[in-house]
């Protein structure tokens, strides 16, 4: 069975709480309008729309940041749907917008699992609209199949840079000494591709010794408690901090902060998060990758809008534009500043019209 | 005053001792006991000063949070609007104090707004369940997602990053070897303990959780009782919510996360009957310990992520299993 | 005992049942032979509910043994007893009303009609039509349980009992706990024949209050007194008078409700009631009480009794006329403003009504006077200690010490306490719903004393009992109460008590 693929440790799935996520979700739907329109437009361009798991967190905001900043580049109606992790809540709201714009829309989703991406795709192309998905999606539903409406599927493999953080984290330890990792949900891709990338990475530094790796769910929270406990059972042994997400780097953070070691040992998170970035120009962590959410809230509109529009045809694209991982960037000490004055002091400015600029390769299934 | 009822003398045999002793009242603090001495056994680094102060930091929030649930529980009510309150409070205190993303800077002022907001919370739950009848479990469901969803509306899904050194200092300034944070919940505890013991609301939340009906027939406002420990509760909560933020540094609309299960877990644990009547803030403390204690001690002594949470869950079904004094359970006429 | 010829099916040796304080059944010794209805009788708390719950496998006996066809035996549970071929009809209906007549039938023994999970619901329902064939009632099997009447419940009761006979090898022995309280005559002319028809199918144990239906329907009666059997007798030979008189166990014992002690009530009225009702409950009530007066109120269920205690203690707020406290008229809409007004209820339920168990005495004592304790907010501990260890001597409440949970008391203690509760919160008027149910004698004469020594202090009191001989005997005055009315008012001074007779007389 496809378990739901977090995009960013943000989030976590109700596992403790499932019987209420049905409850959940009818709470939030109610606390938050499905729809969100922010301005009306001129007939004939098309609706752009994103849908996302939820608002409340930083990762998805920056994405619905980034989807407004291209619509209005466009002068397009733009459209946020919010699933808050109910499958069924997100393609009744995908067919809803189809509906109502009669097919003249372009949408980039993040499914909220992977089965959904199929319905919404059939859905698209019955109604004439394009779709780009991310993440999350069967591995045997490919863009090829739906020409032209299915433009593209965009991911990112978590073990390059689950490696890059181990690296990074290493290099600040001076290449020996001992560091714990925070993993994400067992069952989730991202959190085991992460941590794909470590194990090589410890491989290849044989003089820096796993102490242990706990489960904290993604949560900073739990992290905060696991660290605590790794700090009285290994003591000064912890050189670094390898974490899987930054809400979880940032957590270990302040268990070492009220240990009066914040600094003195290297974190490293994966999201790009804002405060992960802060906390890299300060020296509490050694590193993050941002996925640059903006980014992929804005380009894979305006891929889904160039080939509705008919600026290309995707189905005389190669397939490493149909279904390629993107790029992250991975930030440390040297990058930080440079990347944090672009990308979060002032609004992050992209070439809408480079659609292909940071696609890194052919999606690999195995 | 002239007392004929003095004058009955009759038939006076011995007072039947009928009291046992009662494994169930003492059971938790077996539990808190046997398993710190296990895990010493493994690793004898978990009674060391360093491991005591972050067991104590990472008990002083479930701590603050079961107080103000033992109180509903002790009701025979239930309270699920634990995380909507944290969020909230956190998420507010976050924007009031000096912060990363505004320019307030409120300070201590700040607190007593948080931990109004946090009472109105509750008020609004004991309001809504008293005056329309909603089931609390229902009342609380709806408030904790109003409450998530209003600090979603004041955030906008970002984190704020808390910089007022008071706040911070709860977690990170330390008072004779323990966080100011960890005495503040003791702090509350202490103020439990007299609202429990010494007030006419302690008494009536004992007298409602041993039946409505009874509290009401020796004239007891009920309505007003519920009112105003679902309101007490929500101020505690609101002070669980300022510890969250003090000890993560930032408010954000996920910090509650997790802490519903904590803390019921928690007061359950301890001994306070999910019936209502039996139980109070004091079990609740051994019962923080004892989860505290042994996610703590999980990881000292090396079992694998994968388990541990499935460890959580017999432990919670053990408590309750010996805590139920079945001999109750029978019949009498 | 009298030599059956007929072969015992179930018989009781020498069982004895206690619950904390209550010695509920003491060396009891039955025996049902084939195809006998038993009669069961007693006061209530005499221990025929106790005695029942043990045949039907609810309780265990502490010591004694159960033998079914002359082999010894245990009923673990409820349905374990069915096995057994013990079947039960309650007194209050146990048909689930939102089922229909065939479901609960067969209810918890579908797995006869179930192939691979599926139920076979038209064979259910034949079955069930054959039952109620066996016992000629004419009800569609597919009806919802509510939508019949009591009197065809029963039957449908009677029916599902029948069932045993499927899978039970012995004889059937039916309990009918009674089954006649909610029935027309009419209706209990019809149950009696079914049941006599089904003799030859089963035996029968029939327990009621109405005495001279047990005369009628049994063959032969056992007597219960204070939780033992007491008498045996073939009902031929018996009559309500020599019943009664074995039951109550002593010719009207002025002694024993502490007569010597009623003195007379004084002159001020605490409590003043004209033209009160209550729709669908009672009409027109109107008395006086004055204080340290017992008024005791006499009627059956559905008299309007119960809901006039209700309105006293703030639960059912009457429609129209007139209340007066103390001289000032009232509507009293919740319990906390009867209590403002200085009325206590000591309730029947007082496990559950009466006190919080998992406080200790002292908390109980104190609960509906702590206004009194409080100082600057916060209650005075010693103070309040010393007021519980006051009233503990007073009442002279056995218990180990104020700090005992009221758990661990006895029922008669727990009575106790209750009343000191109210006597702490000054109340002049108490309303005593069935203030002795469930105590043992000893308890019951205790409190008996209690009430003479409140109400010679003044406190007012209204009583509703389960025996019209306690009624009778603790009164100064007596109402009776039938449909909703006051049909009769009596004196009631020592020495020169109304007979029972005359009472039933207005209240049936």
């Amino acid at each position: 069975m496809v378990k739901k693929i977090i995009a960013s440790g943000v989030t976590r799935p109700i596992m403790r709480r499932s019987f209420l996520k049905a409850a959940a979700a009818f709470g939030f739907a109610g606390a938050f309008p499905a729809i969100l329109i922010r301005s009306a437009n001129a007939a004939g361009t098309p609706t752009v729309v994103n849908s996302i798991r939820s608002l409340s967190n930083p990762y998805h905001a920056t994405w619905n940041k980034g989807g407004a900043a291209f619509a209005k580049a466009v002068g397009a109606e733009y459209v946020t749907l919010v699933t808050e992790g109910n499958s069924e809540k997100g393609i009744a709201d995908i067919k809803a917008i189809l509906a109502k714009t009669g097919g003249n829309c372009v949408i980039n989703i993040d499914p909220n699992d992977s089965p959904d991406a199929r319905p919404i795709v059939e859905a698209c192309k019955a109604a004439g609209a394009y779709v780009v998905t991310q993440w999350n999606k069967p591995a045997d539903l490919h863009p090829w199949d739906f020409n032209p409406n299915y433009v593209a599927h965009i991911s990112f493999s978590g073990v390059p840079y689950g490696k890059a953080m181990a690296a990074a984290l290493i290099k600040s330890m001076g290449g020996k000494g001992g560091i714990v990792a925070l993993g994400g949900i067992e069952s989730n891709v991202p959190a085991i591709e992460r941590k794909a990338g470590l194990m090589q990475a410890l491989k290849e530094n044989p003089d820096v010794q796993l102490l242990d790796m706990q489960v904290a769910n993604w949560s900073g929270k739990e992290a905060l408690e696991k660290t605590n406990a790794w700090l009285t059972q290994f003591g000064e042994k912890i050189g670094g901090i390898w974490a899987a997400n930054d809400d979880m780097a940032l957590g270990a953070v302040e268990a070492l902060r009220a240990d009066g070691r914040a600094g003195k040992v290297s974190v490293t998170g994966i999201d790009g998060i804002q405060l992960a970035v802060e906390a890299v120009l300060k020296g509490e962590m050694a590193g993050t990758v941002a996925w640059d959410p903006y980014w992929q809230g804005g380009m894979g509109l305006a891929i889904a809008f160039a080939a509705k529009t008919g600026k290309f045809d995707p189905s005389k694209e190669p397939k490493e534009h149909r279904e390629f991982y993107g790029t992250g960037v991975t930030i440390t000490s040297e990058n930080a500043q440079t990347f944090y004055d672009a990308n979060i002091k002032a609004e992050p400015k992209l070439d809408w019209n480079d659609i292909w600029g940071r696609a890194s390769g052919q999606i690999q299934y195995n | 005053m002239t007392t004929p009822i003095e004058q009955i003398t009759k038939r006076q045999p011995q007072p039947k001792r009928i009291r046992r002793w009662r494994v169930a009242t003492w059971a938790p603090l077996m539990v808190l006991v046997l398993l710190c001495i296990i895990v010493t056994f493994i690793n004898p680094n978990f009674l060391s000063f360093g491991n005591l102060v972050r067991i104590t930091q990472s008990a002083m929030i479930p701590l603050v949070l079961g107080i103000g649930a033992t109180f509903i529980v002790l009701m025979g009510s239930i309270d699920l609007s634990v995380e909507g309150v944290v969020t909230l409070s956190a998420v507010i205190l976050s924007m009031l104090v000096l912060n990363g993303a505004n320019s307030n800077n409120l300070g201590v002022l700040a607190v007593p707004i948080v931990l109004f907001i946090g009472s109105a919370v509750g008020f609004i739950n004991g309001l809504v369940h008293v005056r329309l009848k909603v089931p609390s479990f229902m009342t609380t469901l709806g408030t904790w997602f109003i409450a998530l969803g209003a600090a979603n509306a004041l955030l906008g899904g970002m984190s704020t990053r808390i910089n007022d050194p008071f706040i911070r200092g709860l977690a990170v300034v330390r008072f004779m070897g323990f966080p100011w944070g960890v005495w503040l919940a003791l702090f509350c505890l202490l103020l439990a303990l007299i609202i429990q013991n010494y007030t006419r609301l302690g008494r009536y939340i004992y007298a409602l959780g041993g039946g409505e009906d009874l509290a009401a027939l020796s004239g007891i406002s009920t309505f007003t009782v519920r009112i105003a420990t679902f309101t007490l509760a929500g101020a505690f909560y609101a002070v669980g919510g300022i510890l969250a933020a003090a000890q993560l540094g930032l408010g954000n609309a996920q910090i509650g996360t997790g802490w519903l299960f904590t803390t019921i877990t928690a007061v359950v644990v301890g001994g306070t009957s999910l019936a209502g009547g039996q139980g109070g803030v004091l079990q609740t403390l051994v019962g923080v310990l004892i989860v505290g204690v042994l996610s703590n001690g999980m990881v000292l002594m090396g079992v694998p992520s994968s388990v541990q949470i499935g460890v959580q869950g017999l432990m919670i079904i053990a408590a309750v299993a010996l805590s139920i004094d079945r001999k109750l359970n029978r019949i009498v006429k | 005992m009298s030599e059956g010829s007929a072969e015992s099916v179930l018989s009781l040796v020498n069982v004895h049942k206690r619950f904390p304080g209550v010695h509920a059944l003491k060396n009891v010794s039955i025996e049902v032979r084939r195809g006998e209805v038993i009669g069961l009788v007693g006061e209530n708390g005499a221990g025929k509910s106790t005695l029942m719950k043990i045949l039907s496998g609810v309780y265990q006996p502490d010591t004694g043994s159960i033998k079914i066809a002359g082999q010894a035996t245990q009923l673990e549970s409820a349905a374990d007893a069915n096995r057994k071929g013990i079947g039960m009809v309650f007194q209050e209906q146990s048909l689930l009303t939102n089922l229909t007549v065939g479901e609960n039938i067969y209810l918890g023994n579908e797995a006869q009609f179930t192939r691979f999970g599926i139920v076979n619901w038209k064979a259910l329902y034949t079955a069930a039509s054959r039952q109620l064939e066996k016992i000629q009632v004419d009800v569609d099997p597919s009806l919802r349980a509510d939508d019949l009447d009591f009197a065809t419940r029963q039957m449908v009761e009677l029916a599902k009992a029948l069932t045993l006979e499927e899978h039970a090898s012995d004889h059937l022995v039916i309990l009918l706990d009674e089954p006649t309280s909610v029935l027309e005559q009419a209706e209990i002319d019809v149950l009696f024949a079914r049941v006599r028809s089904l003799k030859s199918r089963a035996s029968f144990i029939f327990v009621s209050h109405r005495l001279d239906e047990v005369l009628d329907l049994s063959d032969r009666i056992y007597v219960m007194k204070d939780g033992a059997v007491v008498a045996d007798l073939v009902a031929a030979n018996a009559d309500v008078n020599t019943l009664h008189h074995l039951m109550v166990g002593r010719s009207l014992q002025s002694d024993y409700y502490r007569e010597p002690l009623q003195k007379p009530y004084r002159d001020e009225v605490v409590l003043e009631v004209d033209g009160l009702s209550l729709d669908h409950a009672y009409k027109n009530i109107g008395f006086k009480l004055h204080a340290g007066e017992i008024l005791g109120i006499a009627g059956v269920i559905g008299s309007g009794r119960e809901e006039l205690a209700r309105t006293l203690v703030g639960f059912a707020p009457h429609s129209s006329g007139s209340l007066r406290v103390l001289n000032r008229e009232v509507h009293l809409m919740s319990p906390a403003e009867a209590v403002d007004m200085g009325i206590g209820y000591i309730p029947r339920e007082r496990r559950v009504e009466g006190l919080v168990l998992f406080l200790p005495v002292s908390a109980n004592i104190t609960l509906a006077g702590l206004e009194k304790l409080t100082r600057h907010g916060l209650i005075d501990t010693r103070e309040e200690r010393l007021l519980a260890t006051r009233w503990v001597e007073r009442l002279r409440i056995r218990t180990p010490s104020i700090n005992t949970l009221c758990l661990n008391l006895s029922g008669g203690n727990q009575q106790k306490v209750v009343l000191a509760k109210w006597l702490n919160a000054n109340v002049r008027i108490l309303i005593l719903d069935h203030p002795t149910r469930g105590l043992d004698v000893g308890a019951k004469e205790e409190v008996y004393e209690l009430v003479r020594a409140v109400t010679s202090e003044g406190v007012a009191v209204i009583l509703t009992s389960d025996t019209l001989e306690e009624t009778i005997g603790l009164s100064h005055s007596l109402l009776v109460m039938r449909d909703g009315e006051i049909t009769y008012r009596a004196d009631s001074e020592p020495g020169n008590k109304p007979s029972q007779i005359e009472i039933i007389g207005h209240m049936v």
